[in-house]
């Protein structure tokens, strides 16, 4: 019975170790797959109030990653976070070329122009194929993450391009920050 | 007789009344109470830019930008 308990008490050590080996106490990691702290927010760059978060859509369109919109308070413009993460930097870049190539397709009256943000930057400028609202995208890889930033307006009220750039150079940041975790 | 007094009495009143104003002169010469004020430098009409809208601006945004919720929140824009 003693030894009985004693086996036990050993075994149950032994899983515990196992376990603390295997997750550690990175109790401040994010969990492989944990995608919800990668978005930033673009109130930190507002007056704080300005954007509502929709909820974020995990694993959007069956990749792995994370979308997430925001809505300015009086709906008239609209921030998309997508952030996907690949298995490595080859399959981000690739990612990104293709989102590149559908945005091309998205925005009409379109210029691209680099932008210094994570690798291969570019900030795309244009219309909705309709006209009726201006579209600025930057896209970026970082590591094995490919990132789009899709802000939407008015036609006449564009998104200003340092807001872009400051966005993303928060959102570029946050993913190194997260893929260092 | 008495054109002598009448004109010593004449004389005596001329002498004082020349006297006294010589003394108030002197007073008012010693003592200056005028006050010089420097002439006023004529000032064109003020300019006051309007904003955006035509109007004096508001929430201290200066001329060429305007006071609006934009994409930052609410904040001064240009126009």
């Amino acid at each position: 019975m003693k030894a009985r308990t004693m086996a036990g008490g050993f075994a149950a050590a032994a899983v515990m170790t196992v376990g603390v080996a295997v997750g550690g106490f990175g109790y401040a990691a994010a969990a492989p797959g944990d995608f919800s702290t990668l978005p930033v927010d673009p109130n930190l760059i507002t007056d704080s109030l300005a954007y509502n978060a929709a909820p974020s859509v995990f694993n959007p369109n069956g990749r792995p990653g994370v979308e997430t919109v925001y809505i300015h308070r009086d709906g008239s413009r609209q921030i998309t976070s997508t952030i996907l993460v690949l298995p490595d930097a080859k399959a981000a870049s690739a990612a990104l070329d293709g989102a590149k190539a559908e945005l091309a397709g998205k925005v009409a009256n379109s210029k691209t122009q680099p932008a210094a943000v994570g690798s291969g930057g570019t900030m795309l400028t244009g219309m909705s194929p309709d006209g009726s609202k201006s579209v600025t995208v930057l896209s970026f890889a970082e590591g094995n993450t490919a990132t789009t930033l899709e802000f939407d307006g008015a036609a006449e009220d564009p998104a200003p391009s340092d807001l872009v750039l400051e966005l993303g150079h928060k959102q570029d940041t946050a993913i190194r920050d997260w893929q260092a975790s | 007789m008495r054109k002598i007094v009448m004109a010593l009495a004449i004389a005596a009143v001329m002498s004082g009344s020349v006297a006294t104003s010589q003394t108030a002169y002197a007073a008012q010469s010693s003592h200056d109470t005028n006050v010089y004020i420097q002439p006023a430098v004529p000032i064109g009409p003020k300019v006051q830019m309007l904003d955006c809208y035509g109007t004096t601006g508001s929430m201290g945004c200066g001329p060429g930008w305007v006071w609006r919720d934009g994409w930052r929140g609410w904040g001064c824009y240009p126009c």
